[in-house]
């Protein structure tokens, strides 16, 4: 096995305890890296052997729970999905996601991105309660009717795309990338029938038309989701709301899920032969 | 009800560019269009006493003060947000928004009237 190149990465954090008070200030870490190895990767070495009172979050390591969002080199990322070796360069400046209050050092609060999200009514609204409550049935939808906002149930809440945008920087009750683009997934889900009041929730002043269509959440999404797309798609819903253009949309109706399902690839026959 | 506001608001840019348009097509492009000088004392009294011409100033007016203040309001409100502060704005800029129309159609009213 050939020897894996390594190289010393100075890791510039931001430290900051609002306990302790004072001002926020840049602590460097010089890390050994390699090849494939993670900014993640890096900030665990720091806290198992430079520096134990780090503070950072991180859960999956694989970029599907969205814990380790923060600034590196001016850039929100997920650290677990960005590679020191990326940035080709000797020193990476990592600090907490802008547009959030810093509980400590690299940790930011999310609880404002959790309040927009649900203050948007992030889930199903349904006439039928009963049946929401003892299903029955399933609801239907086509995969037409899916493709719509597939792309937007990825979203993991990982809060990029509010540190990204400029509104959310500069107007703290804008609701923000992430919950407009929610809006958007709940509204066009053929299932919804809760249209008619979320569209009302976000028809505010910090709401759907404060957004300047930057695009930087889009461009930083670490999903590669398009939340841009999401709130120009709402406003579509909006103006025609408005306009009347917008025709009442009863929810999918409930359908018996099948009886038999066909089988798509034949599956080979195995069998085990008992030894004589 | 932001979304109303907010179409009136696009609706008012694209009247702004056509109004401008053929305020600038009769002021600036005389010898193209073979007009009389359209800066001339004569020139001016005849657009100012042509119900149409006075129409279309005040339309401009309006649709250009509603267009200008709103967007105004929208980056007022993104500073300082706050409920107060976004009442506060929006009865400041109304009142200046009837002030300055009064202002401005009083002259060409008061030309056409007499």
């Amino acid at each position: 096995m050939a020897e894996r190149d390594t190289k010393q990465v100075t890791f510039r954090i931001q430290r900051y305890n609002p306990e302790q008070g004072g001002a926020p200030r840049l602590e460097e870490f010089v890390v050994p890296t390699s090849r494939g190895m993670t900014v993640l990767d890096g900030l665990i070495y720091v806290k198992e052997d430079l520096d134990s009172t780090l503070a950072f979050r991180a859960s999956c390591r694989m970029g599907i729970c969205g814990s380790c969002g923060m600034l590196i080199n001016s850039y929100p990322h997920l650290a677990c999905h960005t590679q020191i070796e990326e940035f080709h360069s000797d020193v990476l400046t990592v600090k907490p996601l802008p547009n959030m209050p810093v509980i400590k050092d690299l940790v930011v609060d999310l609880t404002p991105l959790f309040d927009h999200h649900r203050s948007i009514m992030p889930y199903i609204v349904r006439p039928d309660e009963q049946e929401m409550e003892n299903p029955t049935a399933e609801f239907g939808q086509t995969p037409q009717e899916l493709n719509d906002f597939l792309q937007f149930t990825y979203c993991m809440k990982c809060g990029i795309c509010v540190a990204a945008c400029p509104t959310s920087a500069s107007d703290k009750l804008f609701l923000g990338p992430e919950a407009l683009a929610q809006c958007y997934r709940y509204c066009a889900d053929s299932r919804d029938s809760g249209q008619r009041e979320r569209l009302r929730l976000v028809d505010t002043d910090h709401g759907a038309w404060h957004c300047h269509l930057a695009g930087a959440c889009s461009e930083s999404c670490p999903k590669g989701l398009d939340p841009a797309l999401a709130i120009q798609l709402l406003k579509r819903q909006l103006a025609s709301q408005a306009l009347g253009f917008r025709k009442k949309q009863l929810p999918s109706p409930v359908v018996s899920p099948p009886t038999e399902s066909k089988t798509r690839i034949p599956y080979p026959e195995f069998s085990v032969k008992a030894k004589k | 009800m932001r979304t109303r506001f907010h179409l009136i608001h696009l609706v008012t840019g694209v009247l702004i560019a056509v109004f401008l348009s053929i305020h600038m097509v009769r002021s600036h492009l005389d010898d193209i269009l073979g007009t009389d000088d359209p800066t001339s004392w004569e020139s001016m009294m005849s657009r100012a006493t042509d119900g149409m011409w006075v129409a279309l100033y005040i339309a401009l007016l309006a649709v250009a003060l509603y267009h200008a203040l709103y967007g105004l309001r929208g980056i007022i409100l993104e500073l300082t947000p706050s409920a107060r502060a976004a009442r506060v704005t929006t009865w400041c800029l109304i009142a200046i928004g009837i002030a300055a129309f009064g202002w401005g159609t009083y002259v060409p009213i008061h030309l056409l009237s007499g």
